[in-house]
């Protein structure tokens, strides 16, 4: 199984911003979820994959092209969806396909078509009378009709209902299933993310403070509710992050097990990617 | 790339179909005898070479350039695109100005030098003024690169008007001589500028290339 991304060192200053010494890696045939608060990075992070903006220091490969030095090339398999659709609104589905077609080598205009069918995008309609969810659906089309390897999408399911939502991410998972395939995936909707991917990558100010396969975190990490006096007691070596309210404390521990085995008296339970994020981005280090 | 130049055509075809209803009401006045087809003839070629401008604006609206710097053409196609787009328009409306020079010589209603000289003069200004603004919306967006146009119009007409209220007057009787004498050195001569412009298109695109280059998007 070969890396469809690998970064390493990457960084970019914006003076008040910077995105510091970020490391990743998409291995093929699965996804990688980028999660993180407005403004933590994620978008930076793929801005640079695609060359978008210059980095300070680091390298990155793209299925195995430098995505700079041999940048035509390693563009011309990913697919790409983006937070927006970036087509005019004057523009119709079958002029997306013909002006898209010269630009990449192994585009397929039947196959567009066939995904405007799948979707239910009408071939002929003004993508201005489109909805939010057509839209994306016809980004997504277009991402996949040159028959990419790499699929890099930015917050590519916001805004849309669950039943567009869940309809994509099958598409995903289809996608996934050649071993040759990847998909970088930044979301905010960590649900999305708990359902389809293989690898999460929480960024922070700039930081990627957590890096792992999607179930040995939502395994191994647990939330304790307890008392302040209770949390008082914990070893601080043994909690991550903690939060303290109205009606009582919680705190997040790395190592669930061995938390539930030291401290049988109190409870830990089962965490999601939602709950890490505010813990480490609204709680406190004891 | 020829993709590009397809879809700056496609999100241009409102506007031009807006110009055709224009030119149609001209076309009209000047059967009319209210308006000398040379009038018509510049103000198309100035009306059709406002279009790459107006293509930065449409881009802008939908965000696009982000996403055309992620296709795998690199940065100097996608800005080459732009160039070949604004040189089609040109050719059209050169072509236009000799269709209107044909139907004049048909129908000996006007002068076909004239109408030939107008085009190209208004044609070279046309392009010079794409030649400066393309860089131009490469660099700052179509929205703060619009007072450099009105600049570019406006300074150039107010010099001339200052100059004949000044009383300087430019001799141009020679040109008359000369077109009497040799039309075509007359037409040889009005190509110049237009020769001129589209040698500063090229410079013009290395200028968009670098800042392309430079840019963040």
């Amino acid at each position: 199984m070969t890396n469809c991304i690998e970064i390493k060192g990457l960084s970019k200053s914006y003076g008040d911003f910077a995105l510091k010494n970020i490391d990743l890696t998409l291995p093929g045939g699965s996804i990688l979820g980028l999660i993180g608060e407005n403004g933590a990075g994620k978008t930076t992070t793929i801005k640079c994959i695609l060359n978008l903006i210059r980095r300070d220091a680091g390298e990155i490969t793209v299925l195995g092209y430098d995505n700079i030095r041999e940048e035509k090339l390693a563009k011309q398999d990913i697919g790409l969806v983006l937070d927006e659709c970036f087509f005019h609104d004057t523009l119709r589905p079958l002029d997306v396909g013909r002006v898209l077609a010269p630009a990449y080598k192994d585009w397929d205009g039947e196959l567009f078509r066939s995904y405007l069918k799948k979707f239910g995008l009408p071939e002929k309609k003004l993508i201005k009378e489109f909805s939010r969810g057509m839209k994306m659906k016809l980004s997504l089309s277009a991402a996949l009709a040159h028959r990419p390897k790499l699929l890099i999408l930015d917050e590519a399911t916001a805004g849309l209902d669950p039943v567009v939502r869940d309809e994509i991410l099958d598409e995903f998972l289809g996608f996934i299933s050649d071993e040759d395939h990847a998909i970088l995936m930044s979301s905010h909707i960590t649900s999305d993310l708990e359902k389809v991917a293989d690898y999460i990558a929480y960024i922070h100010q700039g930081e990627v403070v957590l890096s792992d396969a999607k179930d040995a975190i939502l395994d191994s990490y647990g939330r304790v509710g307890c008392t302040a006096a209770q949390l008082e007691a914990i070893d601080p070596r043994d909690i991550l992050h903690t939060r303290r309210g109205a009606f009582g404390c919680e705190a997040l521990v790395a190592d669930r097990s061995a938390f539930a085995r030291k401290y049988p008296m109190l409870l830990v339970e089962r965490t999601t990617l939602e709950d890490i994020m505010l813990f480490v981005a609204k709680g406190e280090t004891k | 790339m020829t993709g590009l130049i397809w879809k700056d055509f496609m999100v241009s075809k409102r506007t031009v179909k807006a110009y055709l209803g224009i030119m149609i009401f001209y076309a009209a006045l000047t059967v009319m005898g209210m308006f000398s087809v040379t009038f018509v003839t510049a103000f198309v070629s100035v009306m059709l070479i406002m279009l790459p401008i107006s293509a930065f604006a449409y881009d802008e609206q939908a965000k696009w350039d982000r996403y055309a710097m992620s296709l795998p053409m690199g940065r100097s196609r996608v800005v080459g695109a732009r160039y070949l787009f604004t040189l089609l328009i040109v050719l059209g409306s050169l072509a236009f100005a000799l269709l209107a020079g044909a139907t004049v010589a048909v129908t000996g209603k006007g002068d076909l030098m004239e109408v030939l000289v107008s085009a190209l003069t208004t044609l070279a200004a046309g392009l010079l003024i794409a030649d400066v603004l393309l860089p131009l919306c490469y660099k700052v967006g179509p929205e703060r690169a619009r007072p450099y146009l009105y600049a570019l119009v406006f300074i150039p007409a107010l010099g001339l008007f200052l100059a004949y209220r000044m009383g300087i007057h430019i001799d141009t009787s020679w040109l008359d001589r000369l077109a009497r004498s040799s039309p075509a050195a007359v037409l040889g001569l009005f190509s110049l500028p237009l020769l001129a412009a589209l040698a500063l298109t090229f410079v013009s695109y290395l200028i968009s290339c670098r800042v392309a280059a430079g840019k963040e998007y």
